[in-house]
């Protein structure tokens, strides 16, 4: 069967602020995670594709802590007080675990090749190997098959607002992943270890000079990129409720795009990429029919990269100021 | 079944598994000389290889399978007659390329006398002419893609004990028709061959029922978010959605539509039947959706037979049978009676199962059409309730 392509902008018009409510909540976390990529971008022009097994680890932690603190799938939601314990429990565990482990990659993986003065495509292809290495270890570890994922929140209908449903759980989505934004650009822009990662980035040579220990801003960079990868998540694993080896990939590759789009190694970016993706996906979802949803949304990158090479804010790390 | 989906870094795992099985064959050399001519101590080995995926994304239902024909052969070396059973495990992980490096290890392999599978139309699809010129009987348990018979022309190895995709089509559509009878309804498909498959054969059938069709999409299979989809179904206010696709997806589609208050009734074929579905969808997510395969579940309240081999199955693998476990016992005992026929070649077990008659088997009556499909085609129709899969009996009954 051959396919037309249908154009429904009724469709949109019709659904445009469910459409725009998903969009900006899926959005919210493919920035979180996008904030990995554009940190360790910032200061070493390296693609770390194993960003999205950093995030999968955060899934799993979140997880484990739920059994841990006794809870199985068919259990019901929690609420009240014992909902606060168990998300803060979730979110501590599962950014110490991301952070230790994105920690560890650079480490074991990265240190050794920049200590030998390896060429940067060295670099990339060492996050592809990690990233497939994790995911292999976890499938042998834990099985090919998605986990039950307890529910930890009621999906309670708040309100309809213009035909969209406005629930708790897409509510905690968006706001925390914009908190621990906000956080982290405050803390990048203010604090005296967020100056060194902006002088690593603009001129590494230099800033070592200048007295910055650039082993401890890079290990800094990837800790911090890897805490918001283990929230982002948390908050993913309350929402869709599963868990599973290669969970990271898809998430991770959209995280990198939206990155991309907003001017990789610009934070702000991340967070415009993020929420301009997951928009144009669930509108070019709802005009053409799901098939064309990464079409269109990647359409749209080539576009905007074409005349804004640099994506959306292009500015970089380096330059952000308070 | 037919897999379009291709897996990601298998790499590892697709290493390990020929070595094991690869060395499983090492200590079995003596046995495997017996089955081409020479014999032990008076007893014979006669081997089987079961193709389909045992690890990926829907490993479920080729584990099912091989744990089902396992039964088979445990039962007749039980028996102590003078042949030995044994099967060697070729994993395709589900994809066509990977069955391809298979087939260049069970082709060759002269001890092997039949096939259980392969599982999948997509690998069946690229295995068949290989098969068909070594001489190689192929049963399927669950290969179900329509145009198979036609892949290789006028066939001898292939056969499958299950009815195809257009059969399922127009058990689902009567049922819907009759049973449920909306107005309206949302199709959906995972954009894989199979899934896109059973889907057209649906849309077209309900179209022609007079049923509002207006409202379809597609989703991404591997990703989580389908609320672009749930909003558009939510939108059209369908009284029914159908989905052709396989568990993990269906599953997660049910509970987020579940979650963004839709009531229409969820239905969908045989790639969801597996509990899988309500791992995914969970418990309450997925109560009341309903799941069609042209194959029975085998469970231990069942009378005679299928009951009985629920229980073998249970002692032997550790758990209940699965989507196809029947099937697939029913393919290796095919073989296995052939085998303690005197067909001990290649060429001889072809022509038994060539000219099978009929088999009494677990899952159903088993006659072969000349072109390998069976001529039975009961549809069977479950519902999850309670967080189980349940058997609500054949379309052809529940929609008189």
């Amino acid at each position: 069967m051959h396919h037309d392509i249908q154009f429904c902008f009724t469709c949109l018009r019709d659904q445009f602020w469910s459409q725009t409510l998903d969009g900006v909540t899926l959005g919210a976390i493919y920035a979180l995670i996008a904030l990995g990529y554009t940190l360790v971008y910032g200061v070493l022009k390296l693609i770390n594709f194993a960003h999205s097994e950093i995030f999968m680890i955060g899934v799993f932690a979140a997880l484990f802590t739920l059994h841990a603190l006794g809870m199985e799938p068919a259990d019901p939601a929690k609420g009240g007080l014992a909902l606060v314990f168990t998300l803060a429990a979730m979110t501590v565990v599962a950014m110490v675990a991301s952070g230790g482990a994105a920690v560890a990659v650079e480490r074991i993986a990265y240190r050794p090749l920049r200590r030998r003065g390896a060429p940067r495509l060295a670099a990339l292809i060492t996050a592809i190997g990690v990233s497939l290495f994790l995911q292999e270890l976890f499938a042998a570890r834990y099985g090919r098959n998605i986990l039950g994922f307890p529910r930890v929140m009621a999906k309670s209908h708040l309100a309809s607002v213009a035909g969209a449903d406005v629930r708790s759980d897409k509510l905690l989505v968006i706001f925390g992943a914009l908190v621990l934004m906000l956080a982290l650009d405050r803390f990048v822009a203010l604090s005296r270890l967020g100056r060194g990662i902006r002088a690593t980035s603009q001129d590494p040579e230099t800033a070592a000079l200048m007295g910055v220990d650039i082993d401890r801003v890079i290990l800094l960079t990837f800790l911090l990129g890897g805490m918001l990868a283990g929230a982002a998540g948390t908050l993913y694993g309350v929402f869709f409720e599963s868990a599973r080896y290669n969970i990271g990939f898809l998430p991770g590759i959209k995280a990198f795009t939206a990155a991309v789009l907003g001017g990789i190694g610009n934070i702000r970016g991340a967070l415009v990429g993020g929420l301009a993706l997951g928009l144009l996906e669930n509108y070019g979802a709802t005009i053409l029919g799901g098939q064309w949803k990464d079409v269109f949304a990647f359409s749209v990158l080539v576009l905007v990269l074409m005349f804004r090479p640099t994506g959306l804010l292009g500015e970089s790390l380096g330059r952000a100021r308070a | 079944m037919l897999r379009g989906r291709r897996a990601f870094g298998r790499l590892g795992i697709a290493v390990l598994v020929p070595l094991v099985v690869l060395g499983a064959c090492g200590k079995d050399d003596n046995k495997n000389k017996a089955a081409e001519g020479g014999s032990t101590n008076g007893k014979k080995t006669a081997v089987l290889g079961f193709v389909g995926p045992l690890t990926g994304d829907s490993a479920n239902l080729g584990v099912n399978i091989r744990d089902g024909a396992k039964v088979a052969i445990d039962e007749w070396n039980k028996k102590g007659g003078p042949i030995t059973y044994q099967l060697k495990e070729f994993d395709t992980q589900g994809a066509p390329e990977q069955a391809q490096g298979q087939k260049d290890k069970f082709i060759p392999d002269s001890s092997i006398l039949g096939i259980v599978g392969p599982a999948f139309s997509g690998e069946t699809k690229a295995v068949l002419p290989d098969l068909e010129q070594a001489g190689l009987v192929m049963v399927s348990a669950s290969a179900t893609n329509a145009a198979l018979p036609t892949i290789v022309p006028n066939s001898k190895v292939f056969h499958r004990i299950i009815a195809d995709d257009d059969v399922q089509a127009s058990g689902v559509a009567d049922y819907v028709t009759k049973v449920i009878k909306p107005k309206k309804v949302a199709l959906i498909n995972d954009n894989t061959e199979y899934g896109k498959g059973l889907w057209e054969g649906v849309v077209k059938l309900l179209t022609a029922a007079k049923v509002d069709t207006s409202t379809t999409d597609s989703i991404d299979p591997k990703s989580q978010d389908f609320s672009a989809t749930v909003n558009k179904v939510k939108a059209a206010k369908v009284d029914m959605v159908f989905y052709g696709g396989y568990y993990s997806e269906a599953g997660r589609l049910k509970k987020q539509l579940t979650d963004a208050g839709v009531t229409a009734k969820f239905i969908s074929g045989d790639g969801s039947l597996d509990q899988g579905f309500v791992t995914s969808s969970g418990a309450a997510g997925g109560e009341g959706a309903l799941l069609t395969c042209p194959c029975r579940l085998a469970t231990a309240d069942l009378p005679g037979k299928a009951g009985e081999f629920a229980k073998n199955y249970k002692a032997l693998n550790g758990r209940d049978p699965g989507t196809y476990s029947s099937e697939g016992y029913d393919a290796a005992s095919i073989l296995i009676a052939g085998i303690e026929a005197g067909n001990d070649t290649r060429a001889k077990l072809l022509s038994y199962v060539d000219t099978l008659g009929s088999f009494d088997g677990v899952s159903k009556t088993i006659q072969f059409a000349p072109n390998g499909n069976i001529k039975a085609g009961d549809v069977f129709v479950y519902e999850v309730k309670g967080g189980k899969l349940t058997e609500l009996g054949r379309t052809s009954e529940l929609a008189k």
